[in-house]
């Protein structure tokens, strides 16, 4: 049977040893290539620890996550796979604060083939694209947050990866700079095809994305297509 | 940007602590190479002192563990002087005394035979050499003279006897530049040892092969004996085992490692704390660098280059600083005629690399501990 999803999981668990908190139970998805996936749900509810293994930054305690039909428990370097594969937005942002904005989207690209001059131009490429070439030289510190998130992005998208995973991306901004920032993603999405998946406990944040997956305490409840313009994936 | 430039950033931005950090490491580094400096130019300086004048045996007191104070009849000079090969023999006496009025202390003696070679290695800046009947007279080193304020013609009282000065000399050893000499009989008769010596140092003729030459004497002087039969007790050793083997030379460098030991203790200590904290302070930073896909290598690459730099730059400023205080020792009285104002160039590279050895020591648990965050973990820390 071939595997058309970009992202799929089987019956992904996941447990704290402290309290033994089922954070997930027995979660299966599947995420196609150049889909845009919102998953909700209330604080606690197990989205950001879903988010967290779909992106290798932690392990199922059972279950997979699937990677182009790749098992990513069989990809022997994660870290890679992380730098190259997946961009990471957060909803703190997380911009080093002795670099500039230039230098801050340059930092995933220490692990790309780039060189030096490379990574300079492709910086300044990627914050044009986020509307942040103005401020280049400027320290996060001299941003607003509005400011930060964008630079973000662009550092997210500094090694071209093939899936975007954010993380309550507007959870931090007002509802103007939000309109904006998710204004940016759907660019990203409709015009460079780019396959996301945002995590958000805001409805209307959800409305944006072509399909959404509602959690309540660590499992999947209910899948909605919100936009009909693109075909659903099948969930369980 | 490269790399570089990021470690570079890091450590800028964080000003006091990497001042910190650095003056901690300047300070060990300052104290190794001060220490091993001066100690080494101690023995560099006890070596010039013989290899200078062509002195390859020094005869000494069998088994005596402070020479200064080891005594040898006089008369076994003329039996070491009859041995085939030994082209000269110096006999020589040597004390310390004190010149409290101009806080002096440990000013060292030498007695030396009116006839000997050690005269040769003088140059006069002022009056004349000792001769034969100066009994009262007395040779001043050119940094003597000036501590203790004398010049030729005045007197000077040694041991409660008054002593006329004869000259200033000027040594090529800032050892002898410190020290005053007599005639060998004078400071026998001032320090009550008659017809003893501290020791003979002995010239060997040429030879093809100088090692057998050496190896041959130094049998026959062992084994030379009084004219009863008994041995004289006493022994032959080459220059460079002498100077190595003096306990003023290795109690000197005994210290001077032991107290630089601490400091790199304690320098080692101040650079883990600082790395230790910065990764701490830093985990949330890291916790990213590591969720965007940096390696762990390149985690303990980013810390462990942080830690190098600020010793590298501590380690500079450590062998800069230990320099200055040679030279600024050299010029103090108490201790002038005793320390050469230089710091030979291996000392600094020992230092450097001590640094090295310091910032890799502080910044490798730092390192480990920032590379085995797990990024989920180290977001929490924002």
């Amino acid at each position: 049977m071939s595997d058309t999803s970009l992202l799929r999981t089987e019956q992904l668990c996941k447990t704290y040893p402290d309290g033994q908190v089922n954070a997930l139970v027995d979660v299966s998805l599947s995420i196609r290539r150049g889909e845009f996936v919102a998953i909700m749900g209330t604080s606690g509810c197990g989205k950001s620890t879903l988010l967290n293994l779909l992106g290798a930054l932690d392990q199922p305690t059972s279950g997979e996550v699937y990677f182009e039909g790749q098992p990513l428990s069989a990809i022997a370097n994660l870290d890679r796979f992380r730098a190259m594969k997946i961009g990471f937005v957060f909803q703190s942002f997380f911009l080093l604060p002795t670099l500039t904005a230039l230098e801050n989207v340059q930092v995933p690209m220490f692990e790309g083939p780039l060189t030096g001059r490379q990574r300079i131009a492709r910086a300044s490429e990627l914050l044009e694209l986020v509307g942040m070439s103005e401020r280049a030289r400027h320290r996060p510190g001299q941003l607003s947050v509005g400011q930060r998130q964008r630079v973000a992005i662009a550092r997210a998208l500094a090694n071209d990866p093939v899936l975007l995973l954010a993380d309550e991306p507007t959870g931090n901004l007002d509802s103007h700079t939000a309109t904006a920032v998710l204004d940016l993603f759907a660019h990203l999405h409709h015009d460079k095809g780019m396959t996301l998946v945002l995590v958000t406990h805001g409805q209307e944040v959800a409305q944006r994305a072509e399909r959404s997956i509602r959690m309540r305490d660590g499992r999947i409840c209910t899948a909605d297509s919100v936009s009909s313009a693109k075909p659903q994936a099948a969930t369980s | 940007m490269p790399f570089y430039q990021f470690i570079l950033k890091n450590v800028l931005q964080r000003k006091a602590r990497s001042a910190l950090t650095i003056i901690g490491v300047a300070i060990a580094v300052t104290a190794v190479v001060a220490l091993v400096g001066i100690a080494d130019g101690f023995q560099r300086s006890f070596r010039e002192l013989y290899e200078r004048r062509g002195v390859d045996l020094m005869v000494v007191r069998a088994g005596s563990s402070e020479r200064l104070s080891s005594s040898i009849p006089q008369r076994v000079g003329e039996q070491i002087r009859s041995l085939p090969g030994v082209r000269d023999v110096s006999p020589g006496l040597m004390d310390v005394v004190s010149f409290e009025e101009a806080n002096l202390t440990s000013v060292p003696l030498q007695g030396w035979a009116p006839e000997s070679f050690l005269f040769g290695g003088l140059k006069m800046l002022s009056g004349r050499k000792l001769q034969k009947d100066d009994d009262r007279g007395v040779m001043l080193g050119m940094v003597l003279a000036k501590n203790l304020g004398k010049q030729t013609g005045d007197t000077l009282e040694i041991a409660g006897r008054s002593f006329m000065i004869v000259g200033v000399y000027e040594s090529f050893n800032v050892f002898e530049n410190g020290s005053a000499v007599l005639l060998l009989h004078s400071l026998q008769t001032i320090m009550d040892r008659p017809d003893q010596v501290t020791g003979f140092q002995v010239v060997l003729s040429d030879a093809p092969d100088k090692k057998v030459l050496l190896d041959r004497v130094r049998r026959e002087i062992d084994e030379l004996r009084s004219s009863s039969g008994q041995p004289w007790g006493i022994e032959a050793i080459p220059t460079e085992d002498y100077v190595k083997s003096t306990s003023q030379i290795r109690m000197a460098q005994a210290m001077a490692w032991t107290t630089s030991v601490i400091a790199l203790v304690i320098g080692a200590i101040g650079v883990l704390n600082t790395m230790i904290m910065s990764v701490f302070e830093r985990t949330w930073e890291i916790g990213i660098l590591r969720a965007i896909g940096w390696r762990k290598s390149r985690v303990v690459r980013l810390i462990l280059y942080e830690s190098l730099l600020l010793s590298v730059i501590g380690a500079a400023a450590g062998i800069l600083a230990a320099v200055a205080l040679t030279h600024v020792l050299a010029w103090w009285p108490l201790v002038s005629g005793l320390i050469k104002g230089d710091v030979a160039p291996v000392v600094m590279i020992q230092g450097f690399f001590i640094a090295l050895a310091v910032g890799l020591i502080g910044g490798a648990y730092p390192a480990y501990r920032g590379a085995h965050l797990l990024p989920t973990e180290a977001l929490r820390h924002e």
